[in-house]
């Protein structure tokens, strides 16, 4: 299972029962990045994605136990470590801006057994700079 | 027409509460304080208020130390409004903390419930930047929400100081070029300082009560507070590019309100209270009310002045009380050159000749070149 997720500089992804933020480029990265696969997701993230029509996205409110691996899962406001052992890779985007947040990321992706392959910048619609990072599972 | 004009508040005044609680905070004509519902009077203009230690830093670390404690609910009727949350809010196994806030706050529902916060019931900073009010929803009334961009900002006080400062974030207000100088401000209380354990060195920046980024507003003086670089950086910032990114991304309005909290009349806020709802989307995108603290850690600000100093450079506020608080009765054997504790088997048994009561500190009979006694360990 891949997780794609994107988190403040705090690590934070939701305040007051909102996402912190949105980005119209970012969307298409992560539709164009599970091209292919299955795109799991909650109702309200699938709220985000309204104006598209995709027969990939699957919506299911036990979506991180229910994606088979390989399938890819946009994570905005749920716990990750209750899945962790099935995550075999995570997309981590960045928005490069401090907002408040009182949900954060439950993972710690700068110890084992997660390495960092891949880190790429673009600019989104509403953020000047978005980073993306790939974290894989690294076996002992 | 959209635009309220709200007061400052005093220390017992209400901070406002979401729906219901509109006109709690009292209108100002020309500047002139209103007194809060059921105060007694206005507050004293500066300089009346004689007796007060304003330049006490021994009573400032007093209120600092001052342990605040939740309200209580109010009485007053429900506005029947429901904010709009994120419909999978319940099954999303999300549970947020919130440090110290006063209400249940698990459940998003809970948002209605009024409760009447005063600057006196809000929880005494512990680390963090911020504390949600009324469940984080703001005062705006939902009914009446403005499709239009506009910006307002309170006339100074007598005292120099801000008050509200109002608007409806859209695109069109936002800046199309980089901040310019605003140095030529000088807010109530303000004061150059510097302090090696401060971010940037400089302790206070003028601080913009509606960011630059949201109303592209300069050097406005009825926008710009005596602000620690905590409070802009670390407590207001995040929730300004909060409420700019989603104007930006979706163009929709959110409307927007920033109000300074002066304790009496001191000249710098003891902190602002920041209310955000975007409009379009009845509060889907963003919604929030918090308590911003205008502190700096490891530093003491006296808010009536402004004036600060390093906190670990300051005289302990009592001395006197400070001693008698570790003042305690050992048994002293002028033999051994021990102490000891009055119940301690040793001192009990003690030979008279040896035996000497003495009333002091633990540091005092140490420096005198006594040892604690290894059984009763003083």
């Amino acid at each position: 299972m891949n997780i794609i997720t994107v988190i403040d500089d705090g690590g934070g992804l939701m305040f007051n029962h909102r996402r912190q933020s949105q980005d119209r480029i970012l969307r298409e990265r992560i539709l164009a990045l599970s091209d292919g696969s299955r795109l799991w997701m909650n109702a309200y993230t699938r709220k985000q994605f309204d104006n598209t029509e995709s027969d990939a996205i699957s919506v299911d409110e036990d979506f991180l136990r229910k994606a088979p691996d390989g399938d890819f899962c946009f994570v905005e406001n749920v716990p990750l470590l209750p899945v962790l052992e099935r995550v075999e890779r995570v997309i981590l985007f960045r928005w490069n801006r401090a907002y408040p947040s009182d949900m954060k990321l439950d993972l710690d992706l700068s110890a084992p057994p997660w390495t960092l392959v891949e880190t790429v910048e673009f600019p989104g619609y509403s953020h000047e700079k978005i980073t993306e990072e790939v974290y894989v599972r690294e076996e002992a | 027409m959209y635009v309220r004009r709200h007061n400052r508040f005093s220390i017992d005044m209400p901070l406002s509460p979401p729906f219901g609680g509109r006109g709690r905070r009292q209108a100002t004509e020309g500047g002139i304080f209103l007194p809060p519902p059921g105060a007694d009077a206005p507050p004293s203009p500066r300089g009346g208020g004689q007796g007060r230690a304003r330049h006490c830093f021994a009573a400032l670390l007093l209120i600092l130390c001052l342990t605040l404690t939740a309200c209580h609910p109010r009485s007053e009727p429900d506005s029947g409004f429901t904010p709009a949350y994120p419909d999978s809010r319940s099954d999303s196994g999300y549970t947020p903390t919130y440090p110290d806030s006063p209400a249940d706050t698990t459940s998003p529902d809970s948002g209605n419930e009024n409760q009447g916060y005063t600057l006196d019931t809000i929880p005494a900073y512990s680390g963090e930047a911020y504390v949600p009010l009324y469940n984080n929803v703001p005062d705006f009334d939902p009914d009446d929400l403005p499709r239009r961009s506009f910006e307002t900002y309170s006339e100074l006080d007598a005292l120099g100081r801000c008050g509200v400062a109002y608007a409806n974030v859209g695109l069109d207000l936002m800046p199309t070029e980089k901040r310019g100088a605003i140095g030529q401000v000088k807010p109530s209380g303000w004061h150059t300082v510097q302090y090696d354990n401060v971010d940037g060195k400089y302790l206070y920046n003028r601080c913009h009560l509606i960011g630059y980024q949201l109303t592209a507003e300069n050097a406005n003086k009825k926008n710009l507070i005596t602000g620690t670089r905590y409070l802009n950086v670390t407590g207001m910032l995040p929730f300004e590019n909060l409420a700019a990114d989603y104007v930006k991304e979706t163009g929709n309005h959110v409307l927007y309100r920033v109000t300074p909290i002066f304790e009496g009349d001191n000249l710098v806020a003891s902190g602002v209270q920041m209310e955000a709802m975007s409009v379009e989307d009845g509060g889907e995108g963003v919604l929030f009310n918090v308590y911003c603290y205008n502190v700096q850690p490891g530093i003491v600000i006296d808010y009536a002045t402004g004036d600060s100093a390093r906190a670990d450079e300051l005289p302990a506020a009592d001395d006197t009380a400070g001693s008698d608080e570790n003042t305690v009765t050992y048994i002293l054997n002028t033999n051994t050159r021990k102490f000891h504790y009055p119940d301690c088997s040793s001192a009990v048994n003690m030979k008279a000749n040896y035996r000497q009561e003495y009333a002091g500190t633990r540091d005092e009979l140490i420096s005198q070149g006594y040892e604690p006694c290894g059984r009763c360990k003083p």
